[in-house]
């Protein structure tokens, strides 16, 4: 059994900043990691892949990034997949969602076209949109099931636990489907030092838009349907007054005053 | 087009059995699947055929078949509360929306209902500002499902014709927008923050990008229609105007079992209603600063006197120290209550776009450069150990003297 | 002039009024209770008054009106000692939390360092954060037209490589105990990164010390204030080996800095500081397991000798430590935040090496040999070197002292008089195997509770006895005694990184003597006559005028 693990590379999203003078994003320092929801799926994989010993399940971990994404990749390896593929061109450049689905469907059908189970985090702590994961397995024509928390197999079924906003539900479906997950175990995993080794003997493939046999006209910016026409800063709003706590009583009179005032609180 | 791969093709009807508009057949002489002229291209039956034998090539759009796209529509998501069906309330917030940019376009407003027993849903829909509602009514509607949906949505869309369509990016909206978009190889711009029509008559569709660190517009030029979502609280919901009417179109869903692919085995509804901090008046959200998983102690004293809800930053989420749905922000939700309180949150701008359509907000932090500064309407540089202390006595001693 | 000669600054004054502070021992206590403990938790602390000066003037002025009172002055910044040094018993706070930022930064072309200079309260991660992501102003470069800062960002990532374990510290705070953590293994304690400081003496008056510039002469130095020519003697009792930070420096050569460095705040009050910083270098941390103790400490002196894979710190778990971290996960797995321990495991030692994919595999062959020639494999061990996943083994390594606190806090609630009785002893390299089992076997004879942990590469493993009642107290601060006597004959010291504080000067007799405690009375005396600051440090409370 073939399962492939569709991961994304994002900056520590809670470091990013932006310089107050000039607007532009401070990168430096900003570490790349994969992404915590695709950490998720890659662990439901080789959770899978270690409670199901009779299916033989390999784990391929797939990207789609610039080259550096490799360390990502290096990271799935680590944790247990058996190998990679980084589909990395500068004619991937400037892709949306469909145009990164599309990359990402001819990489699955054509270097995997046996798979059985495609696993994506439920959405990128980038960008945060969860929209990639769904259109890949419409193009694909496979099933979904977004906002996984554990997945069994079942013969050529699965059954996946699904948070809702008003609980569970536990949904069927049949091989090949894409689940997105939107947790794993509660500890991530560690890899060993052996782990660490080893990952550096798998195999991690760069894969080129051509191997793929996409032309500029199918993925990238051209083959995108929206553009973007403008990028601004974001309104700033003026904060009001700030004022000194130092001496708490004082201040807390004072926060109390000013919800009287704007009458969030009754005077009394 | 809509192309058979005749090698491929088994003849098993599937494709037949799925189409919305009885648009493909298996010719009973060739046992091979053959495309009728009234092909809307919604893609259902590619999605249904299992060898793989049906594709569709999409051609680019000429400007003149673009300007054939008419009409804003709105996906009508509804709600189960205690056995009552209802309409989510981000679809009003879209109606508001989408009410403007149809008047805009000098075109119409429609909602897309689907679902079993809706009937109920459509005249509320008229009083929040649809011209139109196309009614989509099944037996197998009766629970969302991916396929289901996606099916009915892509039919609707690919008879209809819109220019337009917004979703509310909730969990469904998004497991459905991208299904459809995917199908109809159409532009998907996410979690819009603003929407409008340029003087192309363009929709500008604006989101925060690189975590909110810079906005972007986006358009879908050479597509229709163009769609994006929006989520919960980030739009106004319209008042109603109850004396408005509006057309009912009742819109004749074929859907087979074999179009679902994914089976609901249970369902398991949580007695606890939980925390719904997208709901709230008034917003107690704590941040990093408060140091040490107890001082939430606090955080909820000062809560119960305000007769608030509690929420938290992603820092406070990822310790584990209090559950996802409490989460403001951009991976967590977005609120916009009368009154936030911003408690040893610095504000990271990840959090910011969580809450900056709050009415009010107020911060207590101990770092007089922390960023929450610049948006909060009241600050106060100090400790929130030594400050919230005395603020919940102050509110309690006007508690006793009212009594 | 002689270079045992430095000449101290007279600065302006302003009117004390304008100081801010709070006057009061009621008020104090009741409104400002943080001032008056640290995390040695103490109690009994108190303060007539508290200061917030802004910078040396105010500092001076205040100096000066204490003066006239006949008070003393602690003096405070980020209060994370865990001996009591910043603890007021009496007398004035001066709490420098407003003194807590970057001033500039330079680069040490005598020593080829960058540094940085900073003002004595910021803490050492606001540091890092500063230099690590190049927070600089332009205007910032020391001096201006040499224009360091737009070359700073052009060099390699730098940093300030000492970690006391608690980065929230203050630089100042630090300086005063010379702290060290596990990283001194490699890059040795606060002193040999401290290249100048600034220091306001009880006369009101500021010395400007930099590194190289005043060397003892004849153990002798002679500070010129305003008024008078004080005579500095430095002690000459013999210092141990092993890693130390108990008393002051002695010595023949001792550079006037290093007096200073370490003097738990006897002298003055620091008010400027420049640090050197370093190249960055990424880290791998990693955590090996082992099913015997003996194997453990075979690793460390095998992983301390070898010449391929060069650790940055080695720190050691024994099973009572990961038995607490076991019960913890299994009540809270998000603390621990790291798979479970096996109960077959007896003993984790944590290092972290460099990293770089060239020498990974050369590095971890190396690791491989060793761990398996001590009963143990690279398999089942623990390795990450993302910046998230260091903050992840930072953090798993500083569990268990916290799990530890947590314990005590809880028992104080039936003991209120209990308190941990945590070790701070280092020894020489050839006795470590020794004083680990005197450890085990007189704990386990006397039946105390207790966790090991620590920097077991430089022979310096923290003994923490959480003692359930009163009478185990009382058994446990016997046997403290015992195992300083003991620390002490293999050649280390009864306080290798927390100083002596409020609450050790009764160790420090063991290792210096009544004598050498009177040489450092008379170092103190002789530098602070009119005993202005921290007087209760080092000596206790009760020193004699």
């Amino acid at each position: 059994m073939k399962i492939v693990v569709l991961v994304k590379q994002v900056p520590e999203a809670d470091k990013v900043a932006v310089d107050p003078e000039t607007g532009t994003l401070i990168r430096e320092g900003v570490a790349s990691i994969l992404n915590p929801y695709c950490e998720y799926a890659l662990d439901e994989a080789v959770r899978l892949k270690e409670s199901y010993t009779e299916k033989d399940i390999e784990v391929v971990a797939i990207s789609m990034g610039p080259p550096q994404t490799k360390s990502a990749l290096l990271r799935c390896l680590e944790l247990g997949a058996d190998k990679a593929y980084l589909l990395s061109d500068r004619k991937f450049a400037g892709s949306d969602v469909w145009a990164t689905s599309t990359a990402l469907k001819e990489g699955v059908s054509k270097l995997e076209p046996d798979f059985d189970l495609i696993l994506t985090g439920k959405q990128a702590i980038d960008g945060d949109t969860a929209q990639v994961p769904a259109e890949t397995a419409e193009q694909l024509g496979i099933p979904q099931i977004t906002y996984g928390i554990e997945v069994k197999i079942d013969n050529k079924r699965i059954e996946v636990k699904r948070e809702t906003d008003e609980g569970y539900q536990i949904l069927s479906t049949r091989l090949p489907a894409l689940v997105t997950m939107s947790k794993g175990s509660n500890i991530r995993r560690i890899p060993s030092m052996k782990q660490v080794l080893d990952s550096r003997r798998k195999p991690l493939d760069v894969v080129s838009a051509d191997d793929l046999e996409l032309d500029e006209n199918k993925v990238g910016l051209k083959a995108s349907p929206t553009q973007v026409s403008r990028v601004f800063a974001p309104p700033t709003k003026v904060g009001g007054d700030v004022i000194d706590g130092s001496d708490p009583k004082i201040a807390a009179q004072k926060l109390l005053e000013y919800l009287v005032n704007n009458k969030y609180l009754k005077d009394v | 087009m809509l192309e058979v791969d005749i090698d491929a093709c088994t003849g098993c009807k599937v494709c037949e059995r799925v189409c919305p508009f009885a648009a493909i057949i298996v010719d009973p002489e060739t046992k091979k699947a053959k495309v009728l002229d009234n092909c809307t291209l919604c893609g259902t039956c590619v999605n249904a055929c299992k060898f793989d034998a049906l594709s569709i090539e999409r051609k680019a759009v000429s400007e003149e078949e673009l300007l054939l796209y008419k009409d804003v529509f709105v996906w009508g998501e509804w709600e189960r509360k205690e056995d009552k069906i209802t309409t989510k309330n981000v679809v009003f917030e879209l109606l508001g929306k989408g009410r403007e940019l149809a008047d805009k376009l000098g075109e119409s407003l429609a909602v897309v209902l689907a679902g079993k027993d809706i009937d109920h849903l459509t005249e509320e829909l008229f009083h929040y500002g649809a011209d139109k509602v196309y009614l989509c009514k099944h037996e197998l509607l009766e629970q969302y499902s991916t396929d289901g949906y996606a099916t009915v949505i892509s039919s609707v869309i690919a008879a209809e014709k819109p220019s337009v369509v917004l979703y509310g990016a909730t969990p469904n909206g998004r497991d459905l927008a991208p299904r459809i978009a995917g199908r109809l190889a159409l532009g998907l711009t996410a979690d819009c923050t603003g929407l409008d029509i340029d003087e192309s008559r363009q929709l500008i569709q604006t989101r925060p990008a690189f975590g909110g660190n810079i906005m972007a517009s986006i358009y879908s030029p050479y597509t229709r229609p163009q769609m994006s979502s929006v989520r919960p609280n980030v739009f106004p919901k319209p008042k109603p105007d109850t004396a408005k009417q509006g057309v009912l179109e009742e819109f004749d869903v074929k859907l087979s079992p074999i179009n679902i692919r994914t089976k609901i085995i249970e369902e398991i509804i949580s007695k606890d209603e939980g925390v719904k901090i997208e709901e709230a008046n008034i917003l107690v959200s704590a941040g990093r600063g408060i140091g040490l998983k107890e001082n939430l102690g606090l955080i909820y004293e000062m809560a119960e006197e305000l007769d608030a809800t509690v929420a938290g930053s992603r820092a406070l989420i990822d310790l584990g120290w209090l559950p996802h749905p409490q989460q403001v922000g951009q991976s967590g939700k977005t609120v916009a209550p009368n009154l936030y309180f911003a408690l040893g949150i610095s504000g990271a701008i990840q959090h910011l776009v969580g809450m900056t359509s709050s009415d009010t907000i107020i911060a207590i932090n101990k770092d007089p450069d922390a960023p929450i500064f610049k948006i909060a309407d009241f600050g106060i540089v100090g400790d929130i150990f030594e400050i919230i202390p005395e603020f919940i006595k102050l509110l309690r001693m006007r508690k006793q003297s009212d009594l | 002039m002689p270079q045992n000669v430095i000449i101290a600054e007279k600065l302006e004054t302003i009117p004390i009024e304008e100081i801010r502070s709070v006057k009061g021992e009621i008020i104090i206590s009741e409104s400002y209770p943080s001032y008056l403990v640290d995390e040695s938790k103490i109690s009994g602390g108190h303060a007539e008054y508290l200061f917030f000066p802004n910078d040396e003037n105010e500092i001076v002025s205040i100096v000066q009106k204490i003066k006239e009172e006949e008070i003393m002055i602690t003096v405070s910044a980020a209060r994370t000692g865990i001996v009591g040094s910043a603890v007021p018993f009496g007398g004035a706070v001066l709490s420098l939390e407003r003194m807590d930022k970057v001033l500039g930064l330079g680069y040490d072309e005598e020593n080829e360092k960058w540094f940085v200079r900073v003002q004595p309260s910021i803490a050492l991660n606001e540091i890092n954060d500063i230099v690590k992501f190049k927070k600089f102003e332009d205007n910032q470069s020391i001096p201006p037209e040499k224009k360091w800062v737009e070359k700073f960002r052009e060099v390699p990532t730098q940093y300030y490589p000492v970690d006391p374990t608690e980065m929230t510290a203050s630089i100042g705070g630090t300086i005063a105990a010379n702290a060290s953590g596990a990283r001194s293994f490699k890059y040795g304690p606060t002193r040999s990164w401290i290249r100048r400081i600034r220091v306001i003496l009880g006369s009101g008056e500021v010395l400007d010390i930099k590194r190289g510039e005043y060397k003892a002469v004849n153990n002798t130095f002679v500070i010129k204030t305003s008024t008078e020519d004080l005579e500095v003697k430095i002690p000459d009792y013999k210092m141990p080996r092993a890693k130390n930070a108990a008393g002051l420096i002695s010595g023949h050569d001792v550079d006037l800095i290093d007096l200073f460095i370490g003097s738990e705040g006897l002298f003055g009050v620091i008010s400027e500081v420049d640090v050197w910083l370093k190249d960055y270098t990424s880290q791998i941390s990693n955590v090996a397991f082992f099913k015997e103790e003996s194997d453990a400490i075979d690793f460390v002196i095998k992983l301390r000798d070898n010449d391929e894979a060069k650790p940055e710190f080695i720190e050691f778990f024994d099973n009572n430590a990961l038995d607490l971290l076991r019960n913890k996960q299994k009540e809270d797995p998000k603390f621990v935040n790291m798979p479970s321990i096996s109960k077959s495991i007896k003993t984790a030692i944590s290092f972290d090496l460099p990293y770089s994919e060239e020498d990974l595999e050369k590095n971890f062959n190396a690791i491989s040999k060793i761990l398996e020639e001590c009963n143990s494999s690279l398999e089942g061990t623990w390795s990450g070197y993302e910046e998230r996943e260091l903050v992840r083994f930072k953090h798993f390594r500083h569990a268990v002292p916290e799990i530890v606190n947590n314990t005590i806090a809880e028992r104080k609630k039936n003991h209120p008089d209990i308190h941990k009785l945590g070790t701070d002893m280092s020894v020489e390299d050839a006795h470590i195997k020794e004083m680990m089992s005197f450890y085990h076997q007189t704990l386990v004879e006397e039946e105390l509770e207790y966790v090991m942990w620590g920097h077991i590469g430089d022979n310096h493993v923290h003994v923490n006895i959480l003692p359930r009642n009163m009478e185990e107290l009382q058994k446990g601060k016997e046997i403290y005694k015992i195992f300083a006597e003991k620390a002490v004959s293999f050649g280390g010291s009864v306080s290798a990184e927390h100083g002596i504080g409020k609450i050790k000067h009764e160790y420090l007799k063991i290792m210096y003597g009544e004598e050498g405690i009177q040489q450092m009375r008379v170092v103190k005396m002789s530098i602070d006559p009119d005993c202005v600051f921290n007087c209760g440090n080092i000596f206790g409370r009760e020193v004699i005028k």
